[in-house]
């Protein structure tokens, strides 16, 4: 502790001796004060500028000096900045000093003021500061100009994540300033009534066009400004330097970001620089620039590569022997000897310098992969055997070189294209064959597969198929089938044939398939159901004993289509399993498998056969159903329609359904819900081939409703509509047998006794016949007679109607203004006598008598012919007497001559004649005497009344004949 | 969007090289309808802001509810809808050609303000290509009845504004330049669409003056820059 008290007095002594020397050299302190404070602004910048002079120091005087600037924002009273410079100041020297601003200088007006002390050793103490001078005011405020407001920094350009201050001047006092940057809401601090603030951290690259700031404020006033922000400029990658001739180095980079701004700032540009040689040249592009060799061998470059932009500089540097920065030029390759299996490459090097030795790789592409790689040391050319190819095959060879003493890089790949020639097929083509045996006769269908392309050795042209016949020897015929067949028919006899195939290509021919279509149609195996695993059919047969030197698989890949598209799968001996997959495999699709074994004679014998789906599936369709021998208590559903095969999983078995009658389900059947939550009697039939059922137990008059559906694995088929039947009554079969015989009776004797009828009807009673369809008409016609006409009974004037034998009498009413008859008693004979109408009449007339056998019942009642006595003709009647019996004459020839004239239905009317008497001048005489038996022409009178009128109705007693007197306007037919 | 997009440019390009040709060949239609129709044609297509202005104001960052309203035409920037109803036709093809002339330049200008814009060969070749057809129907109408009168150079126009000196104003004034732009390609379309309805020999066009022409004859019952008579109103 006392050493310690004892070193520190002596360090003490020490020092107070040392500045006692000090003051001897400059005893006096010196006034050096700054002066001339100029100060000014760079508003891009943002710097205050400050220049002074320091007067009072002696000519060459140099005194270390040390210069404390305060400056103060808004007022002088608020400092914001207290700095201190310190440098060595000469005789009348302009000092300079410069401060960046965080505010935007325009934003507030700044005070600036300085003052020095002497800071040399020389100069003792005491040291104290000079006088400050007097405050200098930087107002850019003024800057505003015309505008009413403005937003500071105007189009600044900042790099990114560079914070910056921006203000908000108005002429006005400010209220309600928003201020937006790229539309989001700035917090604004206000600075003064006229300036606004706020602070952005960190910004951040927007956009090549520069970020937007806008401010507003009530009453409307707005202003923006555009800050630019640019990427930072990032230190060029991957710069390097390389020759090919030695005449140019090729030098490239990575340029990084684009820090280039609309309107702004360029792209940053790029200078490189080599020290040895100290020359410089400012690139035209963004990542590589040449630079030109020098002649004088210059071997060692430093190269400098600098990246400029407006904010920042950035260099990479590089230093190299121009020998080991030599990139050999891309080689020229050229192939010769191209055979099918080898083929040789050569290539040549463009010499750089004094042919250095060169290591070259090169490469053996096939089906776009790398094959073979190899190396070659050459000096300028180069040569490979490529061997071991593939025949027809196209192969790209390509190769690359580096020097081998200094390896720099390699150089650019160069290659070409060739394909090896072709080569006669290697291997048999794999054939099978599908036979169809038909009407005696064989159809063979050939398949093969095609050629694998290792084993084709070139373009398949054709396939050559032999067909020899085993049992009859013959010359054999080659049939070329053209590529790409890949199946052809052949019609074969019972007799036994090998069929060699082979393919042929331009070069020669593949070893032959050799296949025997035996005369034995083989054996019929069971089919069996095959096993379905994740990765497809998993066959597996019973090895064979015996000659057997292979199996061989057959199916069908697109059965359901009828196309079949035969598969086939070659296996060996030994091999009793596989799993057969395939692309074509769809769910709900039967396949059947075949497994045959092939025999050393190249038969192949069906072993066994397997069917099974990939994916089961539920049926689509349930079977249409038939019924029948409905009884009362039965009736029977048949689907025997419906096929098994052909559904999309295997039927196990059959669900009968039949809705509960009373909620009771009949024996055999069990209650079972329906997919559709109704309740059900269900019947399970669990042989798929039993395809009839018969529902008994039914009760009689009963409806009953039922449904048949297929049930698998996987489900049953959809649910349908139930289909109602009926049950008959008990003994309605019984009313049945005996109801339908009596009622098929009883028709047929209707019919008969209709038959029988009408026939009566034809015999006894035929239809009178109309007179005025009568024939004679057009005869009277013809004669052009007017006055001859039909004699109509109206038209007869009798002088009275006797009917005689008359059993029943008829009462006969005739209105008009007539005489009216008196009634008289008629008795048999019934005849009906025509009296003369007049009175003079004397002696025998004509008595006009008609027959006629389908008189109305009235008349015919009678049973005969009337006779009607016919008084004497009047004088006056004489003519037409006699033109009457002309007229007779005349109809009795027409009649007979006309008979073929008369149609069929008129000819069956037994008419004899008529005739019509126009006596229509004595009409209002009415006889009043008493018949007169008159002598009888051989005319018997026809007379056609209807029932109603000549039939009135008798009283009981009326047995009496009536006379009744015809009026003329009464027309009876 | 995009297939729109597409095959407005086909057909733009088509009609603009179509029509350059044209002029290039220095033969002119005598088609005055079917001058009239391409140019309808083209100042439809002209008018459609999907074309310059709103790629331009996404390029520049103005897509905001602040600087959206600024884009605004500026007044006098163009001959206003009136004052080209006001024009008689040959005053209107002369003021429209002077106009996109100037408008042309100032396009150009514009162009590095469009960094990788795909319509900017479509809308200068539209441009030139109406400006050609306007030339042509310029001719057809000289020969026609209708003589040339001395007209002002652009009536109701300002002269261009002075370039702006900072970035933010230089912005909203090409946002505001190609707003007007637009405007102005629609009001010649308009006037178009009209003339094709209104006949050849008429000198005014505006269906307010159609509809005025029936004073005295030789009395000019209008005067430039007046509104007579409400729009809408239809000739005859």
């Amino acid at each position: 502790m006392a050493l310690f008290a004892f070193f520190q007095t002596i360090l003490l002594l020490v020092s107070l001796s040392l500045r006692t020397c000090q003051s001897e050299v400059l005893s006096e302190p010196l006034p050096l004060t700054p002066e001339s404070l100029e100060v000014s602004i760079n508003s891009a910048q943002q710097c205050l500028h400050l220049q002074w002079r320091v007067h009072s120091l002696a000519y060459h005087q140099e005194l270390k000096m040390v210069f404390q600037i305060e400056i103060s924002r808004i007022n002088t009273s608020n400092v914001i900045r207290v700095d201190y410079y310190s440098t060595t100041v000469k005789w009348n020297q302009v000092l300079q000093w410069s401060w960046e601003s965080e505010l935007p200088l325009e934003c507030a007006t700044h005070f600036v003021r300085i003052r020095s002390r002497v800071d040399d050793a020389r100069v003792s103490e005491p040291r104290f500061w000079s006088n400050w001078s007097s405050w200098k005011e930087v107002n850019e405020q003024n800057s505003l100009g015309h505008k009413a407001s403005s937003v500071f920094p105007v189009d600044k350009l900042v790099e990114e994540g560079s914070n910056v201050t921006i203000c908000y001047i108005s002429r006005s006092h400010q209220n309600n300033v928003s201020c937006y940057l790229d539309g989001v809401r700035m917090h604004v601090e206000q600075l003064d009534p006229n300036v606004s603030a706020f602070h952005v951290n960190n910004v951040a690259f927007v956009r090549e066009t520069g970020t937007n700031i806008f401010c507003e404020m009530d009453p409307k006033d707005d202003a923006g400004t555009v800050l630019f922000v640019s990427k930072v400029l990032e230190a060029p990658k991957d710069f390097s330097c390389e020759t090919q001739d030695f005449k140019t180095l090729h030098c490239t980079w990575d340029p990084g970001s684009d820090t280039s701004l609309v309107r702004k700032q360029p792209y940053q540009s790029y200078t490189l620089f080599e020290s040895f040689s100290g020359e410089k040249r400012l690139c035209e592009h963004k990542n590589w620039c040449d630079w030109q060799i020098a002649q004088d061998s210059q071997e060692m470059y430093n190269f400098t590569l600098v990246a400029e932009n407006y904010l920042r500089k950035r260099s990479v540097n590089i230093l190299f022997n121009l020998t080991h920065r030599v990139r050999p030029m891309t080689p020229k390759v050229f192939f010769k000897n191209i055979s099918a299996t080898n083929a040789t490459m050569t290539w040549r090097v463009h010499s750089t310098g004094n042919h250095p030795t060169l290591l070259c790789q090169i490469e053996l592409h096939g089906e776009g992969k790398v094959i073979q790689q190899h190396n070659a040391s050459i000096k300028v050319n180069g040569e490979y055997l490529l061997s071991e190819l593939e025949p027809d095959t196209q192969y790209m060879a390509r190769v690359h070189c580096g020097d081998a003493n200094h390896f720099w890089k390699w150089s650019e790949w160069s290659g070409e294209n060739f394909t090896t020639l072709e080569a006669a097929p290697s291997e048999a083509p794999d054939v099978w064959r599908d036979v169809k045996s038909e009407l005696g006769n064989r159809t063979v269908t050939l398949f093969w597969k095609p050629l694998s392309k290792s084993h084709a050795n070139g373009k398949i042209r054709f396939y050559n198929v032999i067909v020899e016949n085993l049992d009859k020897p013959s010359e054999l015929e080659p049939v070329p089938i053209p590529a790409p067949a890949n199946h052809t028919k052949l019609a074969l006899d019972q007799c036994s044939y090998r069929i060699h195939v082979t393919a042929n290509n331009s070069v020669g021919t593949s070893p032959a398939s050799v296949i025997v279509i035996s005369g034995d149609p083989g054996n019929q195996v069971e089919e069996e159901r095959v096993n379905v695993t994740a990765d497809g059919f998993s066959l597996s047969w019973k090895p064979q004993s015996g000659d057997v030197t292979g199996y061989v698989v057959e199916w069908c890949d697109r059965p359901q289509d009828g196309s079949c598209d035969l598969q086939w799968e070659n296996l060996g001996p030994n091999t009793t399993s596989t799993v057969i997959s395939s692309d074509a495999f769809r769910p709900g699709v039967r396949y059947n498998f075949r497994i045959y074994g092939i025999s050393t004679k190249r038969i192949a014998y069906l072993l066994e056969q397997k069917t099974g789906y990939s994916q089961e599936l539920a049926p689509l369709v349930n079977p249409q159903v038939v019924m029948s021998n409905l009884t009362s208590h039965s009736f029977t559903l048949s689907w025997k329609e419906y096929p098994t095969e052909t559904q999309r999983s295997f039927i196990r078995g059959y669900h009968v359904y039949l809705k509960p009658k009373e909620g009771q389900c009949h024996p055999g059947f069990e209650k079972a819900a329906l997919s559709d939550n109704s309740l059900c009697c269900k019947y399970k039939i669990d042989k798929p081939e039993q395809k009839t059922f018969v529902v008994e137990n039914l009760q009689p008059e009963s409806i009953y409703e039922f449904f048949v559906t297929p049930f698998t694995s996987v489900g049953e088929g959809p649910l349908d509509a139930f289909t109602k039947v009926t049950t008959p009554d008990e003994h309605s079969h019984l009313l049945i047998r005996i109801i339908l015989p009596t009622v098929f009776c009883v028709v047929l004797i209707m019919i008969v006794c209709y038959l029988n009828s009408q026939w009566m009807k034809e015999k006894c009673y035929p239809d009178i016949p109309d007179p005025y369809k009568s024939s004679v008409l057009s005869l009277i016609k013809s004669k052009e007679n007017p006055h001859l006409t039909i004699m109509s009974v109206k038209d007869c004037i009798p002088d009275a109607i006797e009917v005689i034998n008359k059993p029943e009498g008829s009462k006969i009413q005739f209105s008009g203004t007539r005489n009216s008859l008196t009634e008289t008693e008629i008795t048999k004979p019934a005849y009906l006598y025509l009296l003369p109408a007049e009175k003079n009449y004397s002696g025998p007339g004509p008595c006009i008598c008609f027959e006629n056998f389908t008189y109305n019942q009235a008349a015919s009642n009678s049973g005969s012919c009337g006779h009607v006595p016919v008084p004497p003709t009047a004088p006056s009647q004489r003519g037409l007497l006699t033109s009457l019996e002309n007229l007779l004459k005349a109809l009795e020839k027409n009649y007979m001559n006309s008979q073929g004239e008369i149609p069929a239905g008129e000819t069956t009317l037994n008419y004899v004649s008529q005739l019509a008497s126009p006596m229509s001048g004595d009409k209002d005489s009415l006889p009043t005497d008493p018949p007169v038996p008159a002598l009888c022409s051989e005319y018997k009178m026809q007379m056609a009344i209807p029932l109603g009128l000549a039939s009135p109705p008798l009283s009981e007693n009326s047995s009496v004949s009536s006379v009744t007197l015809l009026d003329q306007g009464d027309h009876h037919h | 969007m995009r297939a729109q997009l597409t095959q407005r440019m086909l057909l733009s390009l088509v009609l603009g090289l179509l029509f350059l040709s044209t002029a290039a060949m220095g033969s002119c239609s005598a088609n005055y309808q079917g001058l009239l129709q391409q140019l309808q044609s083209q100042a439809d297509l002209l008018q459609d802001t999907s074309l310059l202005l709103d790629p331009y104001i996404r390029l520049q960052g103005l897509d905001t509810s602040e600087l959206r309203k600024l884009c605004k035409e500026r007044p006098g920037a163009f001959p206003s809808q009136d004052a080209l109803w006001e024009l008689s036709r040959w005053d209107l093809l002369r003021t429209l050609n002077a106009t996109l002339g100037q408008a042309l330049h100032r396009l150009t200008a514009l162009q590095q303000d469009f960094p990788k814009a795909r319509d900017w060969l479509t809308v200068t070749m539209n441009i030139r290509g109406f400006q050609n057809n306007i030339h042509c129907l310029s001719q057809l109408l000289r020969a026609s009845s209708e003589t040339a009168k001395p007209t002002q150079a652009s009536p109701g126009a300002s002269p261009p504004p002075i370039p702006a000196s900072d970035a933010f104003q230089h912005k909203l004034e090409g946002c505001q330049f190609l707003s007007g732009f637009h405007r102005l390609m629609g009001s010649a379309g308009q006037v178009f669409r009209e003339w094709g309805k209104t006949p050849r020999r008429s000198r005014r066009h505006s269906p307010r003056h159609l509809a005025l022409r029936k004073g005295p004859r030789g009395v000019q019952l209008f005067r430039r820059g007046r509104r007579l008579v409400p729009r809408g109103q239809l000739p005859r």
